[in-house]
């Protein structure tokens, strides 16, 4: 697969402070991709760098193969909090689409709509928030848009709207094949939606990959504490936690882990992004990070 | 794209039409009357003529133009253009406020494209509604300009209300775009809208060009100044110095002349350094050097603010 997004070494530098460092990412063509991390990690930062909102300070970002501001036309975006214009209809929305975009496909965003129940005259201010993430979804997805990005799409939405939301994403994607890089700091229910993860923490991007492969390698091991630095010899330890009697370590296993001494647990996507961003929060405060 | 930038602007648009049509309720009636009554008098016939008739006419003609005027409240109609050229920039600023220039940036239109459309629209509607509160003011004003000059209405006509539109249009624009906060916007930008029209309008504006100045005796007839903008007229010593005597000198040359009656002595004056009339003025006639003058530094100013503004605007992170 070929990269829909590629990051060389991207940072954006807000005075003195890194929004994003040293980001170095390749997101698959054709990938539903989780961009997932605490506020303030850099997850807006990175997405706004790759449609332009943004210039980086450091290093490259490439999308579709083209740079930001010029391939616009070919890429979806759906900003934090579904900006729309509240005094609009819905149907001046539309208008508003048809008229800046010309591969409008207008007949797809009236079936959306129509689809939704949404009434053409109602006022976007009058809408609930699931309703206006859904128009506003429906305006990216109207571009017909070879990669989609979306920023926190789901985190103002209560359970079921998240749900239906995601649900009506998935449906658009089985349909086209499009991209997706889809950002949030809930990780709950993206494990179904998405086949790819990257986590993103203090700036900087602290795994990505493909999420059955991320569940296959990851390991939490408890065991002796003398033998805890055996087993970072060999095997990548993400989180360690320390008690008298016994350690527990977070491992991103290189290959299988054999010894004896040690008790093996599977872990869930949501665990493993919390012990990534558990560790990349104390790398933070120690300031190991900067 | 035009469209859009219709769309946005719509309700600031009705806004100053609602402005606009109330200043024409206001205006165009006691324009009609104040016009009828100038032809009833036949106040055309006596501009420039000193006869008792003319005098008798044309001071009845500045009482009713005393009585409408206070009746339109004329100063503070000038907050009119300032007042339609904040609402002009708003729409921009709630642009950025809202975070909805993320929504018109990341379509298939370019920054320069979404910037140059936006402003020529808003720009286009900003002029417009300058110009018609010019040519308003122009008929409203008809008359009385040609009684008692141009200059009263300065403000008011000709080319300088464009200006003043796009000035506090642009002045909004720049602190909201630094700012991204529509109120703050607004009120500084208002503010600063009514601070430099004072400036100019009481300072500035009379040093546009070195101003005509005359003396002249107590019973000569002095230049005509009607129709002039007199920045002073004060008694003087002949070489046109103004009096600064105060009022030791008034007791000083106080006379009796007979019975009763009490007088100034004139010649006493002109010992104290009084007696004569000293004026400083600029002549009708500088009108519309003025209107350019004016016009290209409120224009001016506004053209470098909008530029700085998109520049700003077009290199900042949304």
């Amino acid at each position: 697969m070929s990269a829909a997004l590629e990051t060389v070494g991207l940072g954006k530098r807000y005075g003195s402070f890194w929004a994003l460092q040293d980001c170095n990412l390749e997101i698959p063509a054709g990938s539903v991709t989780a961009l997932v991390g605490p506020n303030g990690a850099g997850k807006t930062t990175l997405l706004h760098l790759s449609v332009g909102l943004s210039e980086p300070s450091a290093g490259s970002v490439r999308v579709l193969g083209a740079n930001p501001p010029e391939v616009l036309p070919r890429v979806g975006f759906v900003a934090q909090e579904h900006p729309l214009y509240r005094s609009f209809t819905i149907a001046e929305i539309l208008r508003l689409g048809r008229e800046l975009n010309p591969s409008w496909d207008e007949d797809a965003a009236r079936a959306r709509i129509g689809s939704l129940g949404l009434p053409l005259r109602k006022k976007v201010g009058a809408l609930s928030g699931g309703q206006r993430a859904q128009v506003a979804l429906t305006l990216a997805l109207a571009k017909r848009p070879e990669l989609l990005l979306l920023d926190e799409p789901v985190a103002s939405l209560d359970p079921l709207a998240r749900r239906e939301f995601l649900q009506s994403l998935m449906e658009a994607v089985a349909e086209t094949g499009m991209t997706v890089l889809l950002s949030s700091h809930i990780v709950a229910d993206l494990e179904r939606v998405c086949d790819h993860l990257v986590i993103l923490a203090s700036g900087r991007t602290q795994l990505a990959g493909p999420i059955e492969e991320i569940l296959a390698t990851h390991r939490l091991l408890t065991g002796p504490r003398s033998e805890a630095a055996d087993v970072a010899r060999v095997h990548e330890v993400v989180r360690q936690r320390h008690t008298e009697r016994q350690t527990t370590l977070l491992v991103r296993a290189n290959g299988h882990v054999y010894d004896s001494s040690w008790e093996l647990h599977e872990l869930d996507l949501e665990e493993i992004v919390l012990g990534y961003l558990d560790s990349g929060a104390r790398h933070a405060r120690e300031g190991v990070a900067s | 794209m035009i469209w859009l930038s219709w769309r946005q602007q719509r309700t600031e648009t009705l806004i100053t039409a609602a402005l606009l049509a109330a200043l024409t309720a206001l205006l165009v009636p006691a324009g009609v009357h104040l016009a009828s009554f100038y032809d009833q008098q036949g106040i055309a016939h006596c501009i420039g003529r000193q006869t008792a008739a003319c005098n008798q006419a044309i001071a009845n003609f500045g009482g009713r133009a005393g009585f409408v005027r206070s009746l339109v409240a004329g100063g503070w109609l000038n907050l009119a253009p300032g007042l339609i050229g904040v609402a002009l920039a708003a729409p921009l600023v709630l642009d950025l406020e809202n975070g909805t220039i993320r929504l018109a940036w990341t379509q298939s239109v370019s920054r320069n494209r979404w910037l140059g459309t936006k402003l020529s629209v808003t720009l286009v509607t900003a002029l417009a509604a300058g110009a018609a509160f010019s040519l308003l003011f122009t008929f409203y004003d008809g008359p009385l300009d040609r009684v008692y000059g141009p200059f009263d209405n300065f403000g008011f006509e000709g080319v300088v209300p464009l200006a003043y539109v796009v000035f506090a249009l642009a002045l909004t624009f720049v602190v909201g775009v630094l700012w991204r906060r529509t109120a703050p916007a607004v009120i500084v930008g208002f503010a600063a809208y009514v601070g430099a029209r004072l400036f100019v309008q009481d300072w500035l504006r009379q040093r546009f060009a070195a101003p005509l100045s005359a003396t002249w005796a107590p019973h000569a007839s002095g230049p005509r100044l009607d129709r002039a903008w007199v920045l002073a007229q004060v008694p003087s010593d002949k070489a046109g110095h103004p009096f600064t005597g105060g009022a030791a000198v008034l007791q000083t040359c106080a006379r009796s002349f007979g019975k009763g009656v009490k007088g100034l002595d004139p010649h006493c004056l002109m010992r104290h350094g009084a007696g004569y009339n000293h004026a400083v003025w600029q002549p009708a006639s500088r009108f519309w050097e003025f209107q350019g003058i004016e016009t290209a530094l409120f224009g001016g100013v506004a053209l470098l603010l909008l530029a700085f503004a998109s520049l700003w605007l077009r290199h900042r992170a949304a």
